[in-house]
């Protein structure tokens, strides 16, 4: 069942970014979208020159982390170039929020604890 | 003794914190805004395992009238082997729901002024210290600068307070980051211009294209001396097909920024579309294409050859419908 919503979803997502091109009679190409023409999209021209190259990587990337594949072409519909190349340098390391308690020893421990009891940190509680 | 007892009790309190102003939140207050607010409407979902950054982000889009679990927003936010869900998936997930994503300022300010606008916003907390994060989505729904509280719907906890001093500290160590999602045509409560461009071009290439026009109405509104902003209506207009309405807003784009290569590539387009090869071509030729990176000369090409294809030896001028057109 949550299959059969993601590939929907996944289906949707790609239909309409097709809306958006598909028109008769003309290539459309040639109109350019406003977000390659950002002051930020310039000063970043190599997002953009390698976004196909991220694409691929970041596609390959999700699969080996557990992604469902038919889900992989509906996020990175919604990533921008300059998003899509970040996310191709960092999808290893940025931080990923979920709620993963710390499996911490010893020193460290004792550490952490005195942390949280004077209110530095707040890594103990379930949330 | 009593100087070894002082210095520990001085570091305990830097290292706590307890230096800090104790009217942080007071002193945050946006002009005229009331001392407590709580959007106590907006939606809870529990998180599941892991599952902080679905559950928050199904809160503040169900909050902007978007009907979504996190059971349905996980397959796109949620990073299986990361154990968690990325900041830059969670701002581009709104998108395939028509919600723009806007990116906060970094200030406490900015958050309460959105919490004004009815807006509950999504933050990322680090509950521990740089060397071993504990990385957290959370939204904020309200605040009262009496007690110097904020008020989250957090995890599994419905209603969580948290004084601004702490939230501050764990937002800090997460680098500042928060979001709101907009309707199509809603502006934040703290716009800046190029953090909404931003955000709305980002917006543009899923979104449909009456939701895309909508968005950019809303910035050619406030910044009329915008041309992006015209530009990103134009090409919203252009996606409709409403080709006349696309041609006046690159014409305006191009009246405000003659040098804006962009608009005068589309407006190109537009006129060529509109059966206007000669005018299109007028246009196009003025655009020094090769001080022009790439993609906009990969289009300008394009936009060139696609003219050149559709013009008849036989005929020397447009019809004189197109004297009209952007007028």
């Amino acid at each position: 069942m949550s299959i059969s919503i993601t590939r929907l979803a996944a289906v949707c997502t790609l239909s309409l970014s097709l809306v958006n091109l598909g028109a008769a009679g003309f290539a459309h190409a040639g109109v350019i979208a406003t977000e390659s023409l950002l002051p930020s999209a310039r000063a970043e021209d190599l997002a953009t020159v390698h976004a196909a190259l991220d694409r691929s990587d970041v596609r390959q990337q999700f699969e080996k982390m557990g992604v469902a594949p038919d889900a992989v072409d509906a996020r990175i519909a919604n990533l921008t170039d300059q998003e899509l190349h970040r996310l191709a340098q960092d999808l290893g390391h940025a931080p990923a929020a979920g709620d993963g308690l710390l499996a911490v020893l010893g020193i460290v421990f004792v550490v952490l604890i005195v942390l949280e009891l004077t209110g530095v940190i707040d890594i103990f509680k379930k949330t | 003794m009593t100087a070894i007892r002082g210095a520990a009790l001085a570091t305990c309190l830097a290292l706590a914190g307890c230096a800090a102003q104790p009217t942080m939140l007071e002193s945050a207050l946006p002009e005229g805004a009331q001392r407590s607010i709580e959007l106590a409407d907006t939606p809870f979902f529990a998180q599941k395992k892991m599952q902080c950054g679905p559950a928050a982000l199904a809160e503040v889009l169900s909050a902007s009238g978007v009907a979504v679990t996190p059971d349905a927003l996980a397959p796109f936010v949620f990073v299986p082997k990361r154990g968690g869900s990325l900041q830059v998936e969670m701002e581009a997930a709104p998108r395939g729901h028509s919600r723009l994503s806007y990116r906060l300022a970094p200030a406490l300010t900015a958050i309460l002024a959105e919490l004004g606008a009815h807006r509950p916003v999504l933050v990322l907390h680090n509950y521990s210290l740089p060397l071993l994060p504990r990385w957290h989505y959370a939204v904020v729904i309200g605040y009262d600068a009496t007690t110097e509280k904020l008020v989250l719907r957090s995890g599994t906890t419905r209603r969580q307070t948290m004084s601004a001093r702490q939230f501050v500290r764990f937002w800090d160590r997460a680098g500042r980051w928060a979001i709101v999602t907009l309707r199509p045509g809603e502006l934040p409560a703290t716009a800046d211009r190029a953090r909404y461009l931003e955000s709305a071009a980002a917006f543009e290439r899923v979104a449909r294209p009456e939701d895309a026009a909508r968005a950019f109405d809303a910035a050619v509104n406030r910044w009329p001396d915008e041309p992006l902003a015209w530009v990103g209506r134009g090409t919203a207009r252009y996606a409709q097909r409403d080709l006349q309405g696309a041609a006046r807003d690159y014409f305006e784009a191009l009246r405000l920024d003659g040098s804006e290569s962009g608009a005068r590539n589309n407006l190109a387009m537009t006129l060529l579309e509109l059966g206007c090869p000669h005018a299109a071509r007028a246009q196009v030729e003025t655009i020094a294409k090769d001080a022009l990176a790439d993609p906009l000369r990969a289009a300008v090409e394009d936009t060139r050859s696609q003219i050149a294809a559709h013009m008849t030896a036989s005929i020397s001028d447009d019809p004189e419908s197109c004297r009209a057109v952007g007028r």
